[in-house]
């Protein structure tokens, strides 16, 4: 068994409401990697990170998820979190009535528990919270706002960096973190995800652009085409399908 | 000002008050999960000035019956009342809301406003909603909303994504829905 192996997707079928999505996707990810997965609208991106969070309203008809050694499909999407997992939203949730400082404050609370570490002070918190938003040039009153609550889209999607930076995963998975964003923006997503790489830690990119791809470099692309990888290649992938499109990249 | 707390069930409830000029009630009705209650209350704003301001929760899991019967009438003009009403419904409870506003004739410059809303957790539960506007006045301001719904399933999925056990997810968001009402209890 290859110990550097961090995520192994075999054979995976899943779908929504009775309807087949992915029809057989095989991924294998190693410790300190970028994948890419690329695709057209509707090729089962979103659908491909859903199951590996852990949506209730997908699923699995046949097929594995080893994440580090341990079978993913049957952890509930909490489990997930606190093994590592780590899923930046395509349309992050509004929660009204919820401030960012208490939703991260019962996060990291949850995630240190089933570690086995001890909770953090008030002050310790603070300096942590403090910290990770300045990752992402977010400023003191942010921290007191509802959760995504009157966001605009660059403020959500950096919120989700901000997420991302406070749960330390071992494997991030970035759904359509750059739609919507300016160059700005981009670049300060971007500078984020690269500040918490680690030779440990993994993360995918799904996009059907390559803008970000210009900022987060990948090791490895993927295509995604009607729920299958169809190809699976170096970052020189990302050049083609530029000058070329989705169309003439098949199996 | 001065803010009354009810604990019904236990504190009695006045069944008809009179404001008069300038006069001002505000308070807040406390259902506490197991209690079966019906809260009848009449208030008459007879003075300019009057204010009335009267907010409930409640939280049902088992099999309570939880009725509130609000008849709130604006008699003299230059008075204003607020209602606001938000529970949490589960197991096979049931809920009535039951609530009437009327303005006099003469009644001008009145200001009423009037809010129940629910969130049922669970197919056996239910709610009765009927909120009701009696308006013979025209120049007021006056709304009135009802809504029954269920806890977001999106919301539960994100903070579960974050690793906030399920049952906790649930209680923070049960509590911030509630919160308008709770803010109140100081």
């Amino acid at each position: 068994m290859d110990n550097n192996i961090l995520l192994e997707i075999k054979d995976l079928h899943a779908g929504v409401e009775g309807k087949e999505i992915l029809h057989g996707v095989n991924l294998t990810i190693r410790r300190g990697e970028v994948h890419a997965v690329m695709g057209p609208n509707g090729a089962g991106k979103s659908t491909l990170s859903a199951v590996l969070a852990g949506k209730p309203q997908f699923t699995v008809t046949s097929g594995s998820i080893t994440f580090a050694g341990q079978d993913l499909l049957a952890m509930s999407p909490e489990e997930r979190s606190w093994a590592g997992i780590f899923l930046s939203f395509q349309y992050p949730i509004e929660i009204p009535g919820v401030s960012i400082t208490n939703f991260m404050k019962a996060a990291v609370a949850a995630r240190r528990k089933a570690a086995g570490l001890p909770e953090l002070s008030p002050a310790e918190f603070l300096k942590l919270l403090k910290s990770k938003m300045a990752l992402v040039q977010m400023r003191g009153e942010f921290a007191k706002r509802e959760v995504n609550v009157g966001f605009s889209g660059g403020e959500k999607k950096r919120a989700e960096i901000f997420q991302m930076a406070m749960l330390e995963p071992v494997l991030s998975i970035l759904d359509e973190t750059d739609s919507g964003l300016d160059v700005d923006a981009l670049k300060i997503v971007a500078d984020g995800v690269n500040a918490l790489r680690t030779p440990q830690t993994s993360s995918i990119i799904i996009t059907h652009y390559h803008k970000l791809l210009q900022y987060i470099v990948p090791d490895v692309v993927h295509v995604l085409k009607n729920g299958e990888i169809v190809r699976t290649a170096g970052r020189e992938l990302v050049d083609l399908i530029e000058s070329e499109g989705f169309e003439n990249i098949n199996g | 000002m001065d803010r009354k707390v009810y604990t019904v069930g236990k504190d009695p409830v006045p069944g008809k008050l009179t404001l008069g000029a300038g006069e001002s009630f505000f308070a807040t009705f406390v259902v506490e999960e197991g209690v079966s209650a019906d809260v009848t209350m009449e208030v008459d704003l007879v003075g300019e000035g009057a204010s009335l301001d009267l907010a409930g929760v409640y939280r049902c899991s088992a099999d309570e019956r939880v009725a509130f019967h609000l008849n709130v009438r604006h008699l003299c003009g230059g008075c204003t009342s607020r209602q606001l009403f938000k529970g949490i419904v589960g197991g096979r409870s049931r809920v009535v809301f039951d609530g009437l506003i009327h303005v006099a004739p003469d009644a001008q410059k009145t200001e009423a406003y009037q809010e129940n809303h629910s969130i049922l957790l669970s197919g056996e539960a239910q709610v009765q909603t009927s909120p009701q506007l009696e308006i013979y006045a025209d120049d007021v301001v006056c709304s009135h909303g009802a809504t029954i719904g269920s806890l977001s399933e999106d919301e539960l999925f994100y903070m579960r994504s974050r690793g906030i056990p399920e049952a906790e997810a649930r209680q923070m968001q049960i509590q911030s829905f509630l919160s308008p009402v709770l803010g109140r209890l100081g």
